[in-house]
């Protein structure tokens, strides 16, 4: 038996014989509750098990996750959706909602679309349905993007600047979003004048780039802390002062 | 010991973090949490819409991914809410939230005798991102004709009387990805110009500032960090404030590797081309 | 058959993209009612597209277990999972699937809150560990860019956790100032750069310039 196998069935054995405990002990309810609870720390020490090595345990809980997921969001899809906008607007049509007829339309677009994976004889159906929504996508985009994402950001960059601490931080912003800006301009070459402002622009990525990195840590951690959380005290039921 | 520290396993740094959130999650030191003005911005403005018995729009787009970081913001939220009589819609961008928005409503309307239908409902998840939010816009009964319940958002009380986003005194997206950005402020904001505020994850923390400034945005709470401060204004510890002081010592740990890391990398790492 | 294949559908992605653009300058009521039309379409049609892509991965899956693929068993509990939470959706708690869907109760919540939760939150706090063994080996101060970076992590790192204020006082501040002017500024510059490639790639599709939309295959 090789290490790897044993140190799967040591951590398979102490699992259970925890479990054991905390279901004998009555720390863990006999009911779905408990049992829920149970299998919810099997999944999470099963996917942290990749962290010895990539293994069967981790993968099984992986795909039954995967599974479970596609099936949760189809059942949205379903009951807020074609449920909800489709199905029962056209079971419930009288002479009053004659306009729900027009639901006609993009039913059979999406109908359209899952001919995608049909035969070549139908599947170019499809390319009516993804022309109809990329190119609707595209249109509704230029006009917002430009006025919130462009303008509504060069405004704020060019207000007029103070002898305050306020003013000079307007000011040093000024000088970052255009230098940040002749940076990404490739166009030109980078040297004299053009050089030394793409390099003061570099400074200022960097600065953001490392506050974006130090959130990223920040953040996974954030999780770990979660699930540890889950592990002391939901399932092992220990007394944690704050959570 | 320089091999070693050269060489390292990385299952050893694993342990190192591992030890630096059980431990400190176990003990009983609490640190104080400074507030941020981004953090109050979002409880001064629930604290007004109180004033005039407003409603509020919450989009909860996120899913269990993300969850340690943004459900305790919902959950802090809505306590302030149902605290002070402010009404809320809840609805979802993302199919995967539903579970999780529904559960903060049970939790938070149960402990305040928040009522269904009054003073809160939930109308679930659509998708379509910037096309539903131009339907919302103004025509909101159609975009959402009925909600999870089931009941008609043309004859619930909380949602009889709104028309369209214009009538919501503040919308918060509590988001995991580009609704923010992507949807609510281009699609939503810039047309409505009704109040934003954001309750994000750490990562895209950083990438909202130019909103802010800009004024797109008018308060942001951002990781568990922000909704440990907001869990601070509201005076009710969560799981947020619970988190800080594993997340405070895990940090150290982190840097101080970080610092050893560099002091081998100039001690010895230059001449070997760093460690393996 | 090349039109219906290839000229209609690029014909569609012009008009649509279009009045997707006109109508959001013209406050007529006519142009703001075909905007919620449209819009009301998409929405359905993204439905769609999301069961496509569910159907999508789960053919895959099917595919490997049919062929009996290397570790076809996983792709079996793919299956495994999504027919039981399928089943579960459609008994919804009892009433059916025609029915609203009850959410806090009844073994598809138990699914959700059990299992989909669990894991999917396990999943990403897995990157905390390899982020730190990460940072150790890789996060070096080889040039100055790369010591501004550095520092400026751990600033951000430090300063945003209560532990900073508790080390220095001015810590919160200065990471706050960081986060507001130098991180804004390079925030804003890249927006603005990003926003106008979405703004041209959105030109492309309209006017047909950009057609990967349409896949591959035939014309």
């Amino acid at each position: 038996m090789s290490r790897d196998q044993i140190f799967f069935i040591v951590f398979f054995v102490v699992f259970v014989a925890i479990n054991i405990y905390l279901f004998g002990s009555g720390s863990l309810s006999a009911d779905w509750t408990g049992f829920g609870i149970f299998i919810a720390a099997g999944i999470t020490l099963s996917l942290y098990s990749f962290l010895y090595k990539d293994n069967p345990l981790f993968k099984f809980a992986e795909n039954l996750y995967v599974g479970v997921a596609a099936a949760y969001t189809l059942t949205q899809v379903w009951y807020t959706v074609l449920l909800a906008d489709v199905v029962i607007p056209f079971s419930e049509l009288d002479s009053e909602s004659m306009s729900n007829l027009w639901l006609i339309v993009p039913s059979l677009l999406g109908l359209f679309m899952l001919t995608q994976l049909s035969s070549a004889k139908f599947s170019w159906l499809s390319r009516i349905a993804f022309a109809f929504v990329v190119g609707l996508g595209a249109g509704l985009a230029i006009p917002r993007t430009i006025a919130a994402n462009v303008l509504a950001q060069l405004e704020p960059s060019m207000r007029p600047i103070t002898a305050t601490w306020e003013g000079l931080d307007l000011l040093i912003i000024l000088v970052g979003v255009v230098t940040v800006l002749v940076y990404f301009f490739y166009s030109v070459e980078h040297t004299g004048p053009v050089g030394v402002a793409s390099k003061i622009g570099i400074w200022f990525l960097m600065i953001s780039f490392g506050a974006s990195f130090g959130y990223t840590i920040m953040a996974r951690l954030s999780l770990l802390i979660g699930r540890v959380g889950f592990l002391l005290e939901d399932w092992l039921v220990l007394p944690l002062p704050y959570f | 010991m320089k091999e070693f520290l050269l060489t390292i396993d990385r299952r050893i740094i694993f342990i190192f973090v591992a030890l630096g959130v059980i431990i400190p999650s176990l003990a009983t030191v609490r640190l104080p949490i400074p507030i941020t003005e981004d953090v109050k911005a979002i409880y001064d403005t629930i604290e007004e819409v109180s004033a005039k018995n407003g409603t509020i729009l919450i989009s909860f787009d996120y899913g269990p991914g993300s969850m340690p970081e943004v459900q305790p913001m919902a959950l802090a939220v809505l306590r302030h809410c149902f605290r002070k009589n402010v009404k809320v819609i809840g609805m979802s961008h993302w199919p995967t939230a539903v579970g999780l928005a529904q559960e903060a409503f049970d939790i938070a309307s149960k402990e305040f005798g928040a009522q269904y239908g009054e003073d809160y409902t939930y109308l679930g998840y659509k998708p379509g991102g910037g096309s539903l939010v131009i339907n919302m816009g103004r025509n909101f009964h159609d975009a959402f004709q009925k909600d999870l319940q089931g009941s008609n958002t043309t004859e619930l009380p909380i949602t009889k009387n709104i028309n369209g986003l214009a009538n919501f005194d503040y919308v918060i997206c509590l988001a995991a990805g580009n609704t923010p950005d992507g949807i609510w402020i281009p699609f939503g904001q810039e047309r409505y110009k009704f109040k934003f505020g954001l309750g994000c994850t750490a990562v895209m923390a950083p990438d909202q500032y130019p909103y802010l400034q800009s004024g797109q945005m008018n308060g942001m709470m951002g990781g568990l960090a922000g909704a440990a401060e907001y869990e601070t204004l509201i005076e009710t510890s969560g799981k947020a404030i619970a988190g800080m002081g594993a997340q405070s010592f895990v940090h150290l740990i982190i840097i101080a590797f970080i610092i050893l890391g560099n002091v081998m990398y100039f001690l010895y790492g230059r001449q070997k081309g760093g460690a393996q | 058959m090349l039109f219906l294949r290839r000229t209609l559908p690029l014909i569609i992605a012009f008009v649509v993209g279009m009045i997707g653009i006109l109508v959001f300058y013209i406050p007529h009521s006519g142009a703001q009612s075909l905007e919620q039309e449209l819009a009301t379409w998409d929405r359905i049609v993204a439905a769609f597209a999301l069961v496509l892509g569910i159907y999508s991965l789960m053919r895959l899956h099917w595919s490997r277990v049919r062929r009996q693929q290397a570790a076809w068993g996983y792709s079996f509990l793919v299956f495994v999972g999504f027919v039981i939470t399928t089943l579960f959706a459609i008994y919804n708690d009892g009433i059916g699937p025609f029915e609203p869907q009850v959410l806090n109760s009844g073994p598809f919540d138990w699914m959700y809150k059990y299992v989909q939760v669990p894991a999917d939150a396990t999943m990403f706090s897995i990157l905390a560990f390899f982020i730190a063994s990460a940072a150790y080996r890789t996060f070096r101060a080889r040039t100055p860019e790369a010591a501004i970076l550095l520092i400026s992590a751990i600033i951000v790192m430090i300063g945003r956790v209560p532990i900073g204020a508790s080390i220095y006082q001015g810590l919160p501040e200065i990471a706050q100032w960081m986060m507001d002017v130098p991180n804004l500024a390079a925030k804003r510059g890249i927006l603005l750069g990003v926003s106008l490639g979405i703004v041209a790639t959105s030109l492309r599709i309209i006017f047909g310039v950009e057609r990967s939309y349409l896949g591959g295959g035939e014309e």
